[in-house]
């Protein structure tokens, strides 16, 4: 099954506004392509863990390499764009 | 149709609850709505799953099985994938079996769910439902149906910070604090719940449920680190004003909760029936067991060899281990799960033993744990050895780790690499006992009455039962008989039902990762854990 990028992008930003709608954050923008979720969005190591489980169950699907999202050349990755998770979305959905 | 509540106390134990309503000089009753309770009602000891853990022990209460059958063992789920061991949490999609939410939602009763652990990401039932062990920021996603959050901000200084675990406060559980810093780890769970009380109060007045259940764990908590406080069998003669002072704010806990317990009944039908019970008992562990350190001695375990870079430090620190796949073959997890996971090698050439070599290096790594001695009493430091398939039978056996030890004071062990293997704590804490406690009242149940020690998966098919519902063929616990009267079981007959509804849930699949990014990840669950010492 392939979903178009546009799809998968207000799929995931629809998961963010969700979950972030109660933090205490100073980013009052709305949630684009170019947000990064600990710089803009205060992500700490639990909610990435729980973001994994909303796109898992907005996707239905419990099988995704987050590896390949949550990993770069070896390292963990400082900071996630909203643009990766859905360039990630688009290679393995 | 008639009403069933169901309060669950985290880890509450009648060593301490009969002298909390006992009248002592200076202290008073503390629990004496609980003392009432108990004089109109039944009570008995009630035996955890094999290993006394929240996590396998709730879901055996709420689904009357196993965790043979249910599959939930620990906090965190273990996937090996040869090369190296990728650890995650546990969530409600990895329970095999149905839950008693369910079981009596489709049956036309409507119910409430507060505060129970492995229930997110939330199933749809009929009714409410709050999972518990979840963090503020994702609470109000993780409610069921998705209204309930904003009904919640009705309640006067509601603030799901409140309401929510906080990890960062929750991974101190097992660490020896310090007497100034226990102090505010008690404060912390008196408003935590009164909140817990204020919505199970809220939703049992407006929504008027069939099954209104809530699980209070500040109980488990508190005894984890208080317990040298509240032990009336540890309480110095002549304590220092420090420890009346400690003792005194972890009563107020207990008198807080008595409250609690009396207002959500009083607030229940006339005709309700009320059930408590916890997912297993309490004592008191003074022995550190540095389970992975007496592996490593004995050759079957290897740790990291540490960088000296922050993140491995941090890593080494972390609450699930931190070794070296290719050169380990026999390994505990996690702290709180005291089992031990021997790997067996997929194809030639690919970390563990052979197959063919399963049975008899266990029987051998038997025998080695057996001889583990406690220095201190001269007595073996594991007092049994569970082995899988007789512990945990069922459709999920195959993930429960091989070997399950109980120690010999009921502690949990230590993954750290430290030496002795056996060493002694500064002052006992609190661990888990296998009995905790079993208590009901109202009509229909016998008073003043007290029965002999029983499974804990009896309490799903008592509850149905209280409910008016049959009760599935396939569960593995049974209707409590010695708790109703025998007039109202003659009125009232147990009715054997269909099986339960069948789970289907996508178990989760693996892909090859590369080995130098999965480090990363494991950085990232670091800040999970249990126990350690």
């Amino acid at each position: 099954m392939s979903i178009e990028r546009p799809l998968i992008l207000d799929k995931v930003i629809q998961v963010l506004e969700t979950m972030t709608q109660d933090w205490d954050m100073d980013y009052a923008g709305t949630i684009n392509e170019d947000v990064k979720l600990v710089e803009d969005l205060t992500f700490a190591s639990i909610d990435i863990i729980q973001l994994v489980v909303a796109l898992e169950e907005a996707f239905q699907r419990r099988d995704l390499p987050v590896d390949k999202l949550l990993l770069k050349d070896g390292r963990y990755v400082d900071e996630i764009k909203v643009s990766s998770i859905v360039d990630f979305l688009k290679a393995h959905l | 149709m008639s009403q069933t509540l169901f309060l669950g106390l985290d880890g509450a134990t009648f060593h301490l609850l009969d002298d909390l309503i006992c009248d002592r000089p200076g202290q008073g009753i503390v629990m004496p709505f609980l003392k009432r309770f108990m004089e109109r009602g039944f009570r008995a000891p009630l035996r955890s799953t094999p290993h006394p853990l929240t996590p396998p022990a709730w879901t055996t209460l709420v689904t009357g099985r196993n965790p043979g059958e249910h599959g939930i063992y620990d906090f965190m789920r273990v996937d090996d994938r040869q090369d190296q061991v990728f650890f995650t949490l546990y969530d409600f999609r990895d329970i095999r079996c149905e839950t008693i939410w369910s079981i009596a939602g489709r049956q036309n009763r409507r119910v409430s769910a507060l505060n129970f652990p492995i229930m997110a990401p939330p199933p749809n039932i009929n009714g409410s439902l709050i999972p518990g062990f979840t963090p503020w920021r994702h609470l109000r996603r993780n409610m069921t149906p998705a209204s309930l959050y904003e009904r919640l901000t009705a309640i006067p200084g509601f603030h799901p910070k409140e309401l929510a675990w906080d990890f960062e406060r929750e991974n101190e559980v097992g660490n020896d604090m310090e007497e100034e810093y226990l102090a505010d780890w008690v404060r912390y769970h008196l408003p935590r719940e009164k909140l817990w009380f204020e919505v199970a109060r809220k939703l049992l007045a407006e929504d008027r449920p069939e099954l209104l259940a809530v699980l209070f764990d500040g109980v488990d908590k508190i005894q984890h680190q208080a317990w040298y406080y509240l032990d009336p069998e540890l309480q110095p003669a002549d304590p220092s004003p420090l420890h009346r002072q400690l003792r005194e704010l972890c009563l107020s806990y207990f008198r807080n909760l008595d409250g609690y317990l009396e207002q959500l009944v009083a607030l229940a039908r006339p005709d309700a029936r009320v059930f408590m019970a916890s997912d297993h008992g309490f004592r008191d562990s003074a022995t550190i067991v540095r389970i992975n350190r007496y592996l490593a001695d004995l050759g079957h375990l290897v740790y990291q060899e540490l960088d000296g870079t922050a993140a491995a430090q941090r890593r080494e620190a972390s609450p699930f281990a931190y070794l070296n796949w290719h050169k380990t073959v026999a390994y505990c997890p996690t702290p709180s799960s005291n089992g031990i996971i021997i790997r067996v090698a997929q194809s030639p050439g690919q970390p563990g033993i052979a197959p063919c070599d399963y049975l008899g290096f266990r029987e051998r790594l038997i025998g080695q744990l057996y001889r583990l001695i406690d220095p201190a009493t001269g007595q073996p430091a594991i007092r049994d050895i569970l082995i899988r398939e007789e512990a945990f039978p069922g459709q999920a056996s195959a993930s429960a780790p091989d070997l399950t030890l109980v120690l010999a004071d009921h502690g949990f062990v230590s993954i750290r690499n430290v030496a002795p293997p056996v060493g002694q704590r500064p002052r006992p804490v609190g661990t888990h006992h296998p009995d905790g406690v079993f208590m009901a009242a109202g009509p229909g149940i016998r008073a003043g009455a007290r029965g002999e020690v029983f499974p804990i998966a009896d309490v799903a098919a008592t509850l149905l039962h209280s409910l008016e519902l049959p009760i599935p063929g396939d569960l593995d616990g049974r209707v409590a008989r010695a708790c109703f009267r025998d007039d109202w079981l003659g009125d009232h007959p147990i009715r054997r039902g269909p099986a339960t509804l069948p789970v289907n849930r996508d178990r989760p699949t693996t892909e090859a990762m590369p080995e130098s990014e999965k480090q990363k990840i494991l950085d990232q669950l670091a800040m999970l854990g249990y126990l350690e010492e």
